[in-house]
Formats: C-alpha cells, sequence, structure tokens
C-alpha cells in the first residue's frame, strides 16, 4: 500500500505513560506474586494459584497496553475492535501460563528459566501487536520490522531477569519482599520496554479506514477500563494474599507445634534417662563385671600352663555374650537419647515392654517393687515408632513405681499386660497404690499438671499425645485398684510370628 | 576339731556375673555356691565349715543391705562381702558399719574379690574356733554346783577364802574344797586362768552372756 501522505504524528503524556509503567509494575507484583504460591502447592491448588497468576499477568500486560496507548496522542480518532482486543488478552494470558508453568517448576534450571522468559516475552509481544492489530482509525499502521525485532528481544531478556530473581532465589526466606519488588519491577520494565519500542516501530500513515469498523470502541474507555482492571486486580490481589497468608501461617504454626512437640517429647525423655541413670549404669556394669571375672578367669587358665579348654571355651564364650549384651544396652540408651523424625515401623510391642523392663529393673528393685508381665502371645503387630512407645511405658511403669514408694501395708506390685482387643492391642500398667484421686483423674493429663514434688507435669501429656499420634488411645480406667493406665494401639491385621 | 574345707556362698540375681565369680573362685581352689536371692540362701542347708558371702546389693525382693540386717537378727554370723554396680557413700559406711568384711564395686579386680574372701575366711575361722572355745568353757561352767559358781563369782571378784567362808556362813576348809572342785571342773591351772575363763564367758555378745550364776 503506497501513499504521500505524510506519517501521522504522535506524542505521548508524560504523566499518562508514567502510570502505564507503574501499573505495569504493581500488576507484575501481583503476578509474580500469586505464581509464587504456584511451586508449595500441587494438584487443584496448583491449578488456581497458576491461572489466577496467569490472568493478573496478562491483565497487566494489557492494561499496561492500553493505558499506554490513552498516553500516545493521534491527532485522529483511535478506536479498536473489541473481539480483537479480547483475542490479544487470551493470548497474553495464555502464554503467562505457559511461561508460570515452566518457571514454577522445584528447582528451576537454565533452560527453564530461557524457555519461560521466551514464553513470557512472546506473550507480551503477542499482546502488543495483536492489540495494534486490533486499531481502527483513519490511518495505516507500518511497523519498523528492526524495531520490533528489539521490542521482542526486549520483552524477553527483561522476562527472563525477572523471572530469574523471583524463582532462581525464591526458595531464600531472606529479603524475599525485596526480591519479590525487584523482580516485579524488571517485569514492568519489560512491559513496559516491549510496548514502547513496538509504538516507536509503528508508523501511522494518513488512510481511509480499511477494516471493519462495526465493533469498534473507544481506545479511551479501554484505557480507562485497563486502569480500572489493573487497580481491582492489585486490591483483590492484596485481600487474597493476606488471606492465603493468615492460613498458610496457621499451617506454619501447626509445622512448628509438631516440631516442639518432638523436641519435648525428647527433653522429656533425657530427663528420664536422667531419673534412670542408676539403673543404666547397673544394666551396663553386670555384663562387664561378667567379662573382667571371665576375662580374669581365662588369664589365669592359660597362665597355669595347662589351661583347661573346654572350661576356657566356655568362659570365652561368656565374655562375647556379655560383651553383646552390654551394647545392647548403650544402643538402646542412645536410641533413647537421640533426636529423631519418628520412625513407623512394624513392631512387637510384647518386646518394646520387655526391653522397657530391663530398663527400669534397677528402679524397681531400690523402691522393692516388683514388676510382673502378662504378656498375651500371637499379638498382632503394630505400627510405631519404638523410641516413642518405649518413651510412653517407661512414663507409665516408672509412675507406677514411684506411686508405690509409700505404699507399707501391702506388697508393692507393678503389673504389665499386653492384651488383643478387636482391632487393636491393649497394653495395661496397673499398681498396687492409692486409687487415683477422682479430682484429679481429669487434669491428670494436663501439662504442667503433677502430684510428685519433683515432677515438670509433662510425662502423661506428651505420652497421651505419642498414643494419639499413633492413632491410639491412652487413659485412665477409674475404680481399679491402685492406678491402672491403659492404652490401644491399632493393629494392621498380620500375626507377629 | 577337724576343719572343714571353706565354702563361699555367692548371692547375685545376674545368672551371668554369678557363674563368672565361680569360675574365678573356684579357679583358687575353693568350694562354691550360689543362689540368685537372698530367699534361696537362707533356704539352703549350709555345712559346718568356715564360709564367707558374697552379696549383691541390688536383689530382687530384699535390698544386700537389709538382708545383712536379717542375718545379725537371726543370729547368722557370717562374713559379708558387698559387691555393686552402682555403690555410694552412705551405703558403703552403713555395710561396713554393719561389720561387712570389703564392699567392692562392680566391676572388681580379681587380687581385691579373692583377698576380701581370703580376709573373710580367717574371720570367720576366727570365730568359729573362739565359739567353739566359748562352747567348752560353758559346758564346764555348767557342770559347776550352785555352791561351787557362788565361791567362784567371789573368788573371781578378788576375796580371800575367810572372807567367802564369812559371807557364806561356812568353814574356811569347805570354801578350799569347792574352789578347788571348781578349778578342777572349769580346767583351770591357775588363778588367773580361771578369771580369763569367767571373762571371756562374761564378756559374750548380749545375747549369748546370760550366764546362770
Amino acid at each position: 500500500m503506497i501513499s504521500g501522505n505524510a506519517a501521522l504524528t504522535g506524542s505521548y503524556d508524560p504523566l499518562q505513560v508514567a502510570l502505564s509503567v507503574l501499573i505495569a509494575i504493581s500488576t507484575s507484583y501481583a503476578a509474580l506474586d500469586l505464581a509464587g504460591r504456584v511451586t508449595a502447592t500441587s494438584g487443584r491448588a496448583r491449578l488456581i494459584w497458576l491461572i489466577g497468576g496467569s490472568t493478573a499477568m496478562g491483565i497487566g500486560i494489557w492494561a499496561m497496553h492500553y493505558i499506554g496507548m490513552l498516553a500516545f496522542r493521534l491527532p485522529v480518532l483511535v478506536e479498536c475492535d473489541w473481539p480483537t482486543v479480547l483475542l490479544s488478552l487470551l493470548v497474553g494470558m495464555l502464554c503467562s501460563a505457559f511461561a508460570l508453568v515452566v518457571v514454577s517448576r522445584r528447582g528451576m534450571g537454565l533452560t527453564y528459566a530461557l524457555i519461560g522468559s521466551a514464553m513470557m516475552g512472546c506473550g507480551i509481544a503477542a499482546l502488543h501487536y495483536i492489540a495494534m492489530a486490533a486499531m481502527r482509525l483513519p490511518a495505516e499502521c507500518r511497523f519498523d520490522f528492526r524495531l520490533v525485532a528489539l521490542s521482542v528481544v526486549l520483552a524477553v531478556v527483561f522476562s527472563f531477569a525477572a523471572l530469574w530473581l523471583e524463582f532462581y532465589f525464591r526458595d531464600e526466606p531472606k529479603n524475599s519482599a525485596w526480591r519479590k519488588l525487584g523482580s516485579a519491577l524488571v517485569m514492568g520494565v519489560a512491559i513496559s520496554a516491549m510496548h514502547y519500542t513496538g509504538m516507536a516501530a509503528a508508523t501511522f500513515i494518513p488512510a481511509a479506514p480499511a477494516l471493519d469498523q462495526s465493533h469498534a470502541v473507544s481506545i479511551s474507555s479501554l484505557g480507562t477500563l485497563g486502569i480500572a482492571a489493573a487497580t481491582l486486580q492489585v486490591l483483590g490481589l492484596a485481600v487474597l494474599s493476606s488471606l492465603v497468608d493468615r492460613r498458610f501461617d496457621s499451617q506454619g504454626l501447626e509445622l512448628a507445634l509438631t516440631e516442639t512437640r518432638l523436641e519435648l517429647a525428647h527433653v522429656a525423655r533425657i530427663a528420664t534417662m536422667g531419673e534412670l541413670t542408676a539403673s543404666i549404669a547397673h544394666e551396663i556394669n553386670q555384663p562387664l563385671t561378667a567379662v573382667v571375672n571371665n576375662g580374669n578367669f581365662a588369664l589365669r587358665q592359660v597362665a597355669s600352663g595347662a589351661p583347661n579348654l573346654e572350661e576356657l571355651r566356655e568362659a570365652i564364650a561368656e565374655i562375647v555374650n556379655d560383651g553383646t549384651r552390654a551394647s545392647a544396652v548403650i544402643s538402646r540408651i542412645r536410641a533413647l537419647l537421640q533426636k529423631g523424625a519418628p520412625d513407623r515401623v512394624e513392631l512387637d510391642i510384647n518386646e518394646v515392654i520387655q526391653e522397657v523392663t530391663i530398663l527400669v529393673r534397677h528402679e524397681a528393685t531400690l523402691s522393692r517393687v516388683s514388676v510382673r508381665l502378662d504378656l498375651a502371645a500371637d499379638l498382632p503387630r503394630v505400627l510405631g515408632d519404638r523410641v516413642q512407645l518405649q518413651q510412653v511405658l517407661i512414663n507409665l511403669v516408672i509412675n507406677g513405681i514411684e506411686a508405690m514408694r509409700t505404699l507399707t501395708d501391702r506388697p508393692r506390685e507393678l503389673l504389665v499386660k499386653s492384651a488383643k482387643n478387636a482391632d487393636a492391642v491393649l497394653i495395661q500398667v496397673q499398681d498396687s497404690g492409692k486409687e487415683l484421686d477422682p479430682e484429679q483423674v481429669g487434669r491428670i493429663f494436663e501439662p504442667f499438671f503433677t502430684t510428685k514434688p519433683q515432677g515438670i507435669g509433662m510425662g502423661l501429656s506428651i505420652s497421651r499425645s505419642i498414643i494419639e499420634s499413633h492413632g491410639g488411645r491412652l487413659w485412665t480406667v477409674p475404680g481399679s485398684s491402685g492406678a491402672l493406665f491403659q492404652f490401644t494401639l491399632p493393629t494392621d491385621g498380620s500375626s507377629v510370628s | 576339731m577337724n576343719e572343714r574345707a571353706p565354702i563361699v556362698f555367692v548371692v547375685d540375681d545376674d545368672p551371668s556375673v554369678r557363674r563368672s565369680i565361680k569360675r574365678l573362685i573356684g579357679s583358687v581352689g575353693l568350694q562354691v555356691e550360689l543362689f540368685g536371692s537372698a530367699q534361696e540362701f537362707l533356704l539352703s542347708k549350709r555345712p559346718d565349715a568356715p564360709s564367707c558371702l558374697v552379696l549383691d546389693i541390688r536383689l530382687p525382693g530384699i535390698s544386700g543391705l537389709d538382708f545383712q540386717h536379717e542375718l545379725a537378727e537371726a543370729n547368722i554370723h557370717i562374713p559379708i562381702i558387698f559387691i555393686t554396680a552402682h555403690g555410694d557413700i552412705p551405703m558403703t559406711v552403713r555395710a561396713m558399719k554393719a561389720g561387712a568384711v570389703e564392699f567392692l564395686t562392680k566391676p572388681f579386680r580379681e587380687q581385691d574379690l579373692l583377698d576380701a574372701i581370703q580376709l573373710a575366711l580367717e574371720r570367720d575361722r576366727a570365730r568359729r574356733q573362739g565359739d567353739a572355745e566359748i562352747a567348752v568353757l560353758r559346758e564346764r561352767f555348767e557342770s559347776l554346783s550352785p555352791r561351787e559358781r557362788e565361791v567362784v563369782a567371789m573368788v573371781v571378784s578378788g576375796m580371800l577364802n575367810k572372807q567367802i567362808a564369812a559371807q557364806i556362813g561356812t568353814a574356811e576348809n569347805t570354801v578350799k574344797i569347792h574352789r578347788s572342785r571348781a578349778m578342777q571342773k572349769m580346767q583351770a591351772n591357775s588363778l588367773a586362768d580361771l578369771v580369763k575363763m569367767i571373762q571371756r564367758l562374761q564378756f559374750l555378745p548380749a545375747r549369748a552372756r546370760k550366764l546362770r550364776w
């Protein structure tokens, strides 16, 4: 199309240009903020955040474009074909969506960043040029293709910078607000640079309107719509963000609570172990004593010149056994003292009970308490954390032993019983001491409630939370002679072989 | 008196410790008997021979220290060597005050245990010998007539025959006869001998002291 007419000269309203850039930046911020949540989610939530982010991005680019167009003054009436305008918005959103999918992957590498920013840059450019095609004015639009190319390149490069900034460093919690602001700034620049370079590439030559005018709307109304949309979007995001953050916060709180609980359980274990020091020393010293004695015996035999080989072999075999026994005690203690994430394995609860009995045996003897076990054979296995269940049992048993220390009118007996109970295993710890004070029964599981002079009142409360985290229940049975504590652990149906 | 072979009793609730102690003591040629609890030891038939008891402090049912007390109450004077995996000072003091021979912390040096056992057996031998001598003296004393006992009591308190005769209203010669018969029955060679014998019988532990004069 050849025309001798001079090109129309356009001018910019600097205030509106500034507004367009500001809108680009603020909507980018909103979009990146939404998209930033994509990584942390999965499934439907991920889809929602993705749609939100790309919609925000699309609207942002779109709004910037029309405010930019509003700032651009031509001496003729400029209108737009709204179906094409809508199409441009759609393309912008789709490209943003693709870009966000790519860059929101966990551990975004350089390749993904490049693909993502190419998508984003092309999306911005596509939106722009489709929107240009939507223009209805008594002029013909011609492009300087070098500048068009430059505009696309600028869009891609700035997008890359913005996405890299936001997504590559997203796992560093430090300065995350500043980082987001920075990447929004760069993204806003990407959109604006693309737009104004693209505008510079275009020349408008007066000509008769050649395109369909039936769906034309004025550019100023589109610009106003753009401002409104961008404002609404930023406001909406602010509200949404605060709502979501609150939810995230409460999730974080839950997490912190779980961690604190673990920590507390660990501290309580250490405290319990402290009470059991004498027991532990005894349990290790016994086998060591036997080892030393047998070793001395063996030395004597060898020194005698005519050792009785059979006796020597027996003594050495015992040394090996006792060494193993001491080391088993040590590993049990270590396991109890270690801090670790709960480890659910299939357990024979009777085995756990027997291990605990060994640890508290000495404590019981010192307090003249006889510990009796009544363990059901053929119990199904339970799924649980060995250390935590030992902790619960130690707590209950020690409580029982301590409760009987002042008992003088009847034998001090502690009964630990295991039994099958429907689809659970029932474990009972019963002492022959005083009945529980009915007034206190309701409170004994509360944190910091204690009847012991030196107690901190965490044992039962931690025990209960451990059992509940195993899907079981811990409670006391009123009206029994002495105190009776019992708990259930759900079974997985398979039987202990 | 024909002395029988000494025997060491071991009471410890840990079978493997028990066995190791038996090996060790057995290797020096001593006879050993093992028990898992104080009750078992009490119920056992103990031979009449010098013996000692190696006793764990921590026992099921009753503590070693309380058992020591019970044995003393029951007039069983067996020397005790305590062994414990975790002794503390109050425990040691209590045990030693109550007459324990030694208080060893597990794991102990074999020589410490063997020395303690030797010492304990020595003590038991001496005690047994003393007991036997006292028994003989007591038997002799029991054979005195009431009158002779009366005379002996006055003689050892330093009274002269004349004074004794005046006191019991009899002739001095009669006192002399009583006195020499008593010396004969007690197998005392001199007055000093007789005084020593009576003193030994008098300075027995409370329960054994009741001399009927």
